[in-house]
């Protein structure tokens, strides 16, 4: 019996009109991309259909982000010799990720790659995984995956075809690391990161929002500090946004950039803009409601040097996106910029802190100087009725400085060899002690980044023996770490390279005092592949 | 017998008599002419006259380098060169560089790997690899049980295996032993009866029993070149811990091996020298077991009886391992660069060198002994 009209309807509301509504103009980019597959994939890889879809050997049974298709089809292309246009690749990735993504909730532990916040050591790997899996590459490349079980064994056999001697090498060979990798390993994975989970099957049906619009952008450039700006975002037809940024610095410099992004999985921004002249990318996570997004902008040309992003949308409403800085010393006066959208009416920085002159003032930007005469406390920003979760702190003493990247890595290179350099930026955060008086505990108040002078230190005797700190690299006053030249250098014991372990350190200005932070370097041999993801 | 295999055999005996029994029959042991072996990028094979250190002959190894293992008939006029990335053996005769031998291990819908694994029967008749293939599927790889292959020489140029036996994965050298068995340097050790499959335990290392303070051995064989002692070492480092805590500070860090003596196919197990520095390959003193010789930043000598590293030599770049004249007076370094630095054994002063046209690399460093 057929389906009639009225039961078809029920059919649609019972799984969720809405979502197939949300799903319409995907629905014909699908068939697109299934062609795709069809015409540049089925030379190798198998096609089963049933009724209701087709599903796709060895595509099919896995999820991942848009970074990680780009991988495999890059794998695909190079080493399998599919043949497959640029355009045709773009249209799959984007097909790809949208209907086998990953969750935000999936891909929010490990945003840091995703964001090529490469140079820091990943934390908090499984022991078993850190060991089997994560010492050529990082966690965070298989934790943003799903597989079934077959899909996790059958990752573990092209490792061992594509790199035999996988199970040789130190760290593999002391065990049966290809028994373990194919049977536990795989069986852990496929529990840790199954292809079918409810946060995916949620995801999957919920509506998406449309992220074109103006939004509200502050963020930091290294070497030139914080900004705030507008960012637009308007359809073209090729699916993607076109980008206008304007904004400026917190020095009043102009910021300025035009640019195009692509939304992936309905939350996944990644941009790419000229900004003053230079080439810059965008990775964002916008949040469930397409209000927020929160990521990292850096150089495309350099992934190292980058900063916070953090984006709100502009819906007519009043709000408070960011004060800056974000502290007041007690008994001082300080220059702030409060950044937002809709300003209007009275601005109140809280009970104690005095404002003393409006130097600028529009809708979207306030410049004052204010008066800390009370005590510390941590006071909320509020512009009239403005929206705001944008806090003040009022502190009397700078108890500790935390300085990010905590554990870096950079690599040596130039000096006429393949590799560039790959450096890092520093910045510090000063904190407060907090009700406790005690620096270091949980109740220490950030402050947020404060100015520092930079310079570095063996990181112990052994680093200080081999006067790491002589040769492994130097550091600019504006906190940009540059690590020395690649090659043999006849001035170290064995000709050694001028790798090293070392701190850097942070001092804070504070009044007559000076704080110190630190973070721990390594500084390695260069990397020569690379990646879409590391 | 090799006369090396005499003279170790006797050696063992007792070292205050063997060494006068050295004295005397070393002079005889210039009657055989030895070759030292290496191969080089992009794809040599170098023939060196350990009289003159000087490149004697250059043959042309056919496919893109692989890891240069190199593997000796027993009467040292043939060499079998691991090539075409660790996929053929090809034979030659290095008294002329004609190729004798080639077998193409891979096909279109399996890639056959070898981890240096190559060996000659005592009676030269046999070639020994141990494979790890790999299905290649259209849409996927598969991983396969790794075997022993076993050709017969006089198959000549496209050798297929004439048997297999399924073995353990990780075997990287293998060695033949008097008796006829091929020792397998895997996790463990142990020894294949290459006409029925019969696998013996030879040292347990990964199934070690040890107790819970030694930490599993880490075994690697990347070259192991006993031609000299007639023995096969399959070195490891492990460590003891003081308690169960695991303290990996307080541990005392240990070298070991397993040394094969191919002669009898026994082995000794021991924890050698404190843990210092990484030494990449051991080879023993052809006279005196008890010393042992170290390459890779540097090259150090060992004295196991006492449990000492007795001299090192601090070398000015990496070399990855090292053979010694049957006489035991001459080391030569090789490995990683173009150059094999030949060093005094008694000293290890440095005495000479050797420039090759290209790098080493992974390559052996084996000395073949041709008597006429
Ligand atoms: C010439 C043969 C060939 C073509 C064409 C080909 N593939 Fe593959 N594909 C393979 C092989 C072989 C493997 C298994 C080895 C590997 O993962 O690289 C594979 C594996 C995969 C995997 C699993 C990867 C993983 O990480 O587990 C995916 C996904 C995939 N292919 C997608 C595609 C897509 C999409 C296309 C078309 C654009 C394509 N392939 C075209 C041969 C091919
Ligand atoms: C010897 C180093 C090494 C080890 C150990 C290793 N990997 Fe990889 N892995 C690689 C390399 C190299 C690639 C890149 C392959 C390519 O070119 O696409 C890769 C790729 C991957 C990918 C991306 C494949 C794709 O196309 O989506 C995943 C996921 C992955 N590895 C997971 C694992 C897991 C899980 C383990 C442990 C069982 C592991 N890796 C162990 C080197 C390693």
């Amino acid at each position: 019996m057929a389906l009639n009209n009225n039961r078809l309807k029920r059919v649609l509301m019972g799984t969720g009109a809405l979502a197939l509504a949300g799903l319409l103009s995907p629905a014909a980019l699908a068939t697109d991309a299934q062609e795709i597959i069809r015409d540049r994939c089925l030379a190798c890889h198998t096609e089963s259909s049933d009724a209701a879809n087709s599903t796709f050997s060895r595509i099919s049974d896995q999820r991942k982000t848009p970074e990680g298709w780009h991988m495999t089809l890059n794998r695909m292309e190079h080493l399998r010799d599919a043949k497959i246009s640029a355009q045709e690749k773009r249209e799959l990735i984007k097909y790809l990720s949208d209907t086998q993504g990953l969750a935000p909730e999936e891909a929010a532990p490990f945003r840091y790659l995703l964001e090529q916040d490469t140079n820091l050591v990943e934390s908090g790997v499984d022991e078993n995984l850190m060991q089997m899996c994560a010492r050529c590459h990082s966690a965070a490349r298989f934790g943003l995956q799903r597989r079934t079980l077959d899909e996790w064994q059958m990752l573990v056999d092209f490792h061992m075809a594509q790199f035999p001697g996988i199970e040789l090498h130190a760290g593999s060979r002391d065990r049966p690391w290809y028994q373990l990798a194919h049977n536990e390993t795989s069986a852990q994975l496929s529990e840790q990161y199954p292809l079918d989970t409810p946060e995916w099957n949620n995801w999957s049906k919920a509506k998406k929002v449309d992220l074109k619009g103006r939004w509200r952008v502050t963020g930091y450039v290294p070497g030139k500090g914080e900004f705030s700006a507008w960012m637009t975002a308007a359809t073209d037809d090729d699916g993607r946004y076109n980008l206008k940024l304007e904004g400026n610095y917190a020095d009043g410099a102009v910021i300025e950039g035009s640019g195009k992004a692509t939304v992936y999985t309905g939350y996944e921004w990644r941009g790419t803009l000229t900004i003053d002249s230079v080439k810059m990318r965008q990775v964002m996570a916008a949040d469930k409601d397409g209000q927020v997004m929160a990521g990292r902008m850096f150089l495309a040309m350099e992934d190292e040097i980058g900063g916070e992003l953090r984006a709100v949308k502009d819906t007519g409403k009043a709000q408070v996106v960011a004060v800056m800085p974000s502290y007041l010393k007690a008994g001082e006066s300080a220059e702030l910029v409060i950044v937002g959208q809709n300003l209007d009416g009275d601005i109140d920085l809280g009970d104690g802190v005095r404002i003393d002159e409006v130097i600028a003032r529009s809708k979207d930007r306030i410049v004052v100087t204010a008066t800390a005469t009370g005590t510390p406390a941590v006071n909320d920003v509020q512009v009239g009725s403005a929206d705001s979760t944008v806090a003040l702190a009022v502190f009397d003493q700078v108890a500790r400085v935390d300085v990010t990247p905590t554990n870096a890595v950079t690599r040596i290179g130039g000096n006429g060899g393949e590799m560039e350099k790959v450096r890092a930026t520093y910045r510090a955060i000063g904190y407060s002690a907090g009700a406790d008086g005690e620096a270091g505990t949980d109740d220490d108040v950030r402050l947020g980044y404060m100015p520092a002078s930079w310079s570095i230190e063996p990181v112990d005797e052994v680093a200080e023996h081999d006067k790491d700190h002589l040769y492994a690299g130097e550091i600019t006053p504006a906190g940009m770490f540059i690590p020395g030249d690649a090659g043999p250098n006849p001035e170290r014991k064995m000709s050694a390279n001028n790798v090293g372990r070392l701190n850097v350190v942070a001092t804070v200005d504070d009044g007559d005092s000076k704080v110190e932070g630190r973070g721990s370097m390594l500084v390695s041999v260069p990397d020569f592949v690379e990646r879409v993801l590391d | 017998m090799k006369l090396t295999q005499m003279l170790k055999s006797t050696a063992l005996v007792g070292s205050l008599g063997a060494a006068a029994l050295l004295g005397a029959v070393a002079p005889a042991a210039q009657a055989a002419q030895e070759y030292l072996l290496t191969v080089t990028r992009p794809g040599h094979l170098q023939v060196i006259d350990m009289k003159t250190n000087q490149v004697e002959r250059t043959c042309e190894v056919p496919g893109n380098f692989g890891s240069g293992s190199i593997a000796l008939a027993p009467d040292g006029k043939s060499a079998y060169v691991l090539s075409n990335g660790m996929e053929d053996v090809y034979g030659f005769d290095i008294r002329s560089c004609d190729i004798t031998f080639h077998a193409a291990q891979s096909t279109k819908t399996l890639k056959v790997k070898t981890f240096q694994s190559v060996a000659v029967s005592p009676d030269g008749k046999e070639l020994y690899t141990v494979q790890n293939p790999f299905g290649l599927e259209r849409d996927r790889f598969t991983v396969e049980q790794p075997r022993l292959a076993v050709f017969n020489v006089a198959d000549g140029i496209g050798a297929q295996p004439v048997r297999t036996f399924p073995v353990d994965r990780r075997i990287t050298k293998i060695a033949t032993t008097v008796q006829g068995e091929v020792i397998l340097g895997g996790g463990d050790v142990k020894a294949i009866n290459p006409k029925t499959g019969e696998i013996r335990m030879v040292t347990p290392l990964q199934s070690w029993d040890k107790g819970p303070l030694w930490l599993p051995p880490d075994a690697f064989a990347m070259h192991s070149q006993g031609e000299q002692s007639n023995e096969y070492i399959m070195p490891y480092v492990t460590a003891e811990f003081t308690d169960e805590s695991w303290n990996f500070e307080t541990a005392e860090w240990w070298w070991g091996m397993s040394r094969v003596d191919l002669e009898t196919g026994e082995a000794e197990r021991v924890e050698m020298v404190p843990f210092e520095f990484i030494v990449f390959n051991f080879i023993s003193h052809p006279h005196d077991p008890n010393i042992l010789y170290g390459a890779f930043n540097t090259l150090s000598k060992h004295d196991i009886s006492k449990k000492e590293t007795v001299a090192v030599h601090e070398m000015p770049h990496t070399y990855y391992d090292l053979n010694i004249s049957a006489d035991g007076k001459t080391i030569y370094v090789g490995g990683a660069s173009s150059d094999i630095s030949i060093h005094d054994s008694d000293t290890l002063e440095k005495i000479g060198s050797i420039q090759l046209s290209g790098d080493m690399s992974t390559s052996d460093l084996r000395v073949a002994t041709i008597r006429d």
